[in-house]
């Protein structure tokens, strides 16, 4: 042992009595017992032992780093942005957002679940950047006409032969990532919906991205839109009003819903081969497939990569599980989708860790896991680290979510015609209407993947609003009854906390695993909390 | 006026969906096609050996089973169409056609695979996954989901003709029944119409739920009824309607309504003549089965289409309607849970009441026509505005 | 010689010094939770009061 490990141990061992996991272990406290009351902010940061706690703050010194750069890229547009728009402002609860993914994280599962981060946040914190300074609400920028703006549920990848142009996901920043951040600023915009006389029985999701729209409160990007009818009924209908209010020329690309007939393909893929001529007519420029076969090679290694994390992910050694994997690979897949090669070279320093640490035969969360369990249906946006508390509270580890089995299909990069049928199959499988929509046996496909992943228990999310998956409710349960495994409703409004609160979920878990199995929590400072007002 | 001879004939026919003539047909050997949708082409459903039969789930008030299997957050129509059927009440179906139009309907039409609730051992299903634009790539869609879902397993089935000729007969057969419903339903363009919307609407609906070679001529005859019949000295309502919506295939909602002073002079949702009673043409050099899909996709006037063109149909139609039928003002519909036409009242009431300046009210409802009162003072409320606006002098758009 | 070590050696650890005060001074920040402290209780409810001052364009079209 060298000395400095010794004096680190040492001073480990001092400390050790303001660690949160060691308190719980000890019956002294716990994750929560440094929080202000219903705040959801802490007293102090977490103490995770000497190296990791550096760590820690070496990736917030680093995630600082990325927003002054954002500040100093475009500090005009940012600050007009921080004054126009509402959901600007929740984007200054990153940090709190970060530390509550990530409690009770330690060595590998800690550089990991930052890696990944960080990745977020430095694509995140440029894409605000490049939109803000080239809002049209702002007087434009120099890019404002090559912008493509689309659904978020729409794979950019395909829009990327269009050299100079930029595609750029229109609800991701006032809507959908921000939910992440700050769980009362949809409410806000739902409201707003309703207040047009929008019934408080539909998606929230779809709801909030109305209430957006009403509310002037997209970015102006571009001279056109792409809508589509992904995923699922509402964000259909949605679509009406932000064409409307935002006035652009729309193509809505109605992909096959049952895309796994085998006449999907076509269809489909003449929905995109239309939605591509429709922006060489607006923007008068030309598809160059080798532009697209560029980021096509990066999104297929990075599909490479996560193959070979799934098949980690079926051991019981791999340090990346839960929130730190499931909102990377929403974000790398469904919004980065190959643009940016630094998401590659953070899955390449991902995958050396894993394999090391299946060699080695690493335990992760100090081999406090109980449960493996598969996170089925569209997960509560407002309350991402749900999957960290369920790790902390119960010993479950969310080893995958359903939306990180998004399009994993490789795409031919010589040959533009065989290109174009694999990017459709890609594009089809988005995010939340790969299994929830489009027949049985895409959300019945759950047990298969629970069975290979190793899993004893699936987290069925249940969005009170969700007709897709409503619709299958019992038959859920039954099977589950049937093949042997544990089976838990997780209800929820996917954006609207006010509906089923935070502690709603949480007692949802908290019920099954204290009645139906008799098991103690392993932090009994979480079980029963209130972070109403946390972000 | 005096009643129609044929109406309590009508109403008893809508009692059950397994009704006098639907059981006359299948001892003749019949075979029942149920369908929820208008994107399943009736004409598909009258091949040669096969009558349509456009479910329904009349007097269903509890939908304790059916709200096990989709819990009680799913549109009222389908768990009430999934109740029925675990009822038994459609034992007397051979195929159920359904259509992922929306979410529910999906997921209610696959519980008839996974429970089997139709004790028939030739029922089967399909659902079908239907366009959402009205442009030519959606309608080679449409094509090859109907043949795949319809035609072809009806042939391998059951052995039915599905050729071209027999398509061109159920055509005809199509067109003979929406002739006689159109000229029924043209008598409500009248000032003072002989025919109330109530009653057109038990018509339109026998129309669909019966087979169609034993209803039609109960139907001819109520319009040779019509023909001589006399109305109220006087316009009896204090307004007229048109209503939009989603599933109402009730008629004493519509009832309700009227009760209220409003006369619904013209039915645009799903269960109503517009769209479904309208004329198929056979194009030259065109196939009946194309003639078929081009009909339906220009027609449907479903909230889920997405394409600027189909959103814009779907006001003029109801612009078109209110004109062509004098209405004072619209009701728009909408199912409980139903997001399509929650988004769709929102829209087309800011436009008309907005935009176009007809007046238009919006309300939501269950499936069975319970919290009547609650629905009662809005349109009596909607009814006096209406009324009012005539004093003082509006003009109709 | 002797000078420019000397030199090299004050810069040193005068940039050393400057480090462990950066250090010492952002895990100050960091461990007390003072930045987001600062924005919960002070920048956030500032905003908030300057969003729900704002008169927005509310409108479908």
């Amino acid at each position: 042992m060298r000395v400095t490990d010794k004096i680190i141990s040492a001073i480990d061992r001092k400390l050790e009595r303001f660690d949160p996991l060691w308190q719980a272990e000890h019956g002294v406290g716990g994750q929560r017992s440094r929080y202000r009351d219903k705040t959801g902010v802490a007293k102090w940061r977490e103490w995770r032992g000497v190296k990791d706690t550096f760590y820690d703050y070496t990736q917030w010194l680093n995630n600082l780093v990325s927003m002054a750069g954002m500040v100093a890229s475009a500090p005009v547009p940012i600050l007009k942005g921080f004054w126009e728009y509402r959901w600007m402002g929740s984007y200054l609860g990153t940090f709190l957002f970060i530390d509550r993914l990530f409690e009770g994280y330690r060595g590998e599962e800690l550089r990991i679940a930052h890696m990944n981060m960080h990745a977020i946040v430095q694509s995140l914190t440029k894409r605000i950047a490049f939109i803000l300074a080239n809002d049209r609400r702002f007087g434009g920028g120099s890019e404002t006409d090559n912008c493509i703006p689309h659904d978020e549920t729409i794979t950019p990848l395909f829009l990327k032969g269009f050299k100079g142009l930029h595609p750029i996901p229109l609800q991701t920043l006032p809507e959908f990532i921000i939910c992440d951040i700050d769980q009362h600023i949809e409410p806000y915009y739902i409201d707003v919906a309703e207040s047009f006389g929008l019934p408080a029985d539909v998606c929230s999701r779809c709801a909030a991205e109305t209430g957006v729209a009403l509310d002037d409160a997209f970015p102006l990007l571009g001279r056109v839109m792409l809508s589509t009818n992904m995923p699922c009924n509402a964000s259909e209908s949605t679509s009406m009003f932000q064409r409307r209010r935002i006035g652009l020329p729309d193509n809505p690309i109605t992909l096959a819903m049952q895309h796994q007939n085998p006449e999907a393909i076509p269809y489909s893929r003449k929905e995109l081969e239309n939605a591509l001529a429709f922006v060489e007519e607006h923007y008068g420029v030309k598809y160059d497939w080798d532009e697209l076969f560029k980021y096509a090679r990066l999104m297929n290694e990075q599909n490479t990569i996560e193959l070979e994390k799934w098949d980690l992910f079926k051991t019981p050694y791999s340090p990346l599980s839960g929130i730190a994997e499931s909102l990377y690979r929403l974000y790398s897949w469904q919004s980065v989708n190959g643009q940016d090669e630094y998401f590659n070279r953070v899955d390449r320093r991902v995958i050396e860790i894993m394999r090391r640490c299946y060699e080695e035969k690493y335990r992760p969360f100090g081999g406090r896991t109980r449960h493996r369990a598969f996170l089925w249906g569209p997960s509560a946006v407002y309350y991402t680290d749900f999957p960290t508390w369920t790790q902390n509270c119960w010993g479950i580890t969310i080893v995958l979510n359903m939306d990180s089995t998004m399009g994993y299909n490789m795409i031919d990069t010589t040959d533009p015609d065989k290109a174009m049928d694999d990017l459709t199959a890609f594009t089809q499988r988005a995010c939340m209407r790969h299994h929830a929509v489009g027949g049985w046996e895409n959300i019945n496909a759950v047990w298969d993947w629970a069975r290979s992943f190793n899993c004893d228990m699936v987290l069925m999310n249940d969005n009170i609003a969700c007709n897709g998956m409503l619709g299958v409710h019992a038959m859920m349960e039954e099977q589950a009854r049937e093949l042997g495994f544990h089976f838990i409703f997780i209800e929820h409004d996917l954006q609207d906390s006010r509906t089923v609160s935070r502690q709603d979920m949480r007692n949802c878990v908290n019920n099954y695993m204290s009645v139906v199995l008799n098991e103690k929590p392993l932090d009994p400072t979480i079980v029963e909390f209130d972070d109403s007002e946390a972000y | 006026m005096k009643d129609l001879k044929h109406l309590i004939t009508f109403e008893n026919l809508l009692q059950d969906a397994q009704n006098e003539l639907v059981t006359k047909a299948l001892g003749e050997g019949k075979l029942a096609l149920g369908y929820n949708c208008y994107y399943i082409p009736e004409p598909l459903l009258n091949l040669p050996g096969c009558f349509s039969s456009r479910l329904r789930a009349p007097r269903c008030t509890s939908t304790d089973v059916a709200g096990y299997y989709m819990t009680n957050r799913t549109c009222p129509y389908a768990r009430s169409i999934l109740e029925r059927a675990i009822e038994g009440g459609y034992n007397y179906l051979s195929a159920l056609f359904g259509a992922e139009s929306c979410a529910t309907m999906e997921r209610m039409e696959e519980h008839f695979e996974l429970l089997h609730p139709v004790k028939n051992e030739r029922f089967f299903s399909t659902i079908l996954d239907p366009p959402m634009k009205g442009d030519a790539n959606n309608l080679e869609y449409y094509k090859v989901q109907l043949r795949k879902n319809i035609l072809l397993p009806l042939q391998a089935h059951f052995g039915v003709d599905i050729s071209d000729g027999a398509i061109r007969s159920a055509i005809d057969d199509h067109n003979a029944v929406s002739r006689v419903i159109e000229a029924i339903g043209a008598h409500r363009r009248a000032d003072n119409p002989n025919l109330t919307g109530y009653e057109f609407h038990v018509i339109q609906l026998v129309s669909q739920v019966c087979p169609h070679a034993l209803i039609l001529p109960l139907l001819q005859e109520t319009l040779e009824e019509l023909k001589t019949r006399e109305p109220e000295p006087g316009f009896p309502f204090r307004a007229r309607v048109a209503l939009v919506g989603s599933e109402i295939d009730d008629p004493d909602f519509t009832r309700l309504i009227e009760s209220c002073g409003a006369m619904v002079v013209a039915d645009r949702y799903c269960f109503g003549s517009f769209p479904g009673r309208e004329q198929i043409e056979i194009r030259a050099g065109e196939s009946a089965f194309d003639a078929v899909c081009r009909h339906y996709l220009h027609w449907n006037q479903c909230a889920r289409f997405m394409d600027g063109m189909k959103i814009e149909q779907r006001t003029e139609e109801v612009r078109r309607l209110v004109r062509e039928f004098k209405a004072d003002g619209i009701i728009y519909e909408n199912m409980k849970f139903c997001e399509f036409w929650s988004y769709e009242k929102v829209l087309q009431n800011h436009i008309f009441t907005n935009e176009l300046r007809i007046p238009c009210c919006t309300i939501e409802k269950e499936y069975a026509l319970g919290a009547a009162g609650q629905l009662r003072t809005r349109f009596q409320a909607f009814i006096e505005s209406l009324e009012i606006k005539h004093i003082q002098g509006g003009e109709r758009t | 010689m002797g000078k420019i070590v000397v030199f090299l050696l004050k810069m040193l650890g005068k940039l050393a010094l400057a480090a462990l005060i950066l250090f010492v001074a952002t895990f100050t920040l960091y461990i007390t939770n003072a930045e987001n402290k600062l924005i919960y209780y002070v920048v956030r409810p500032f905003l908030n009061r300057h969003y729900d001052a704002q008169v927005r364009d509310r409108r479908i079209v």
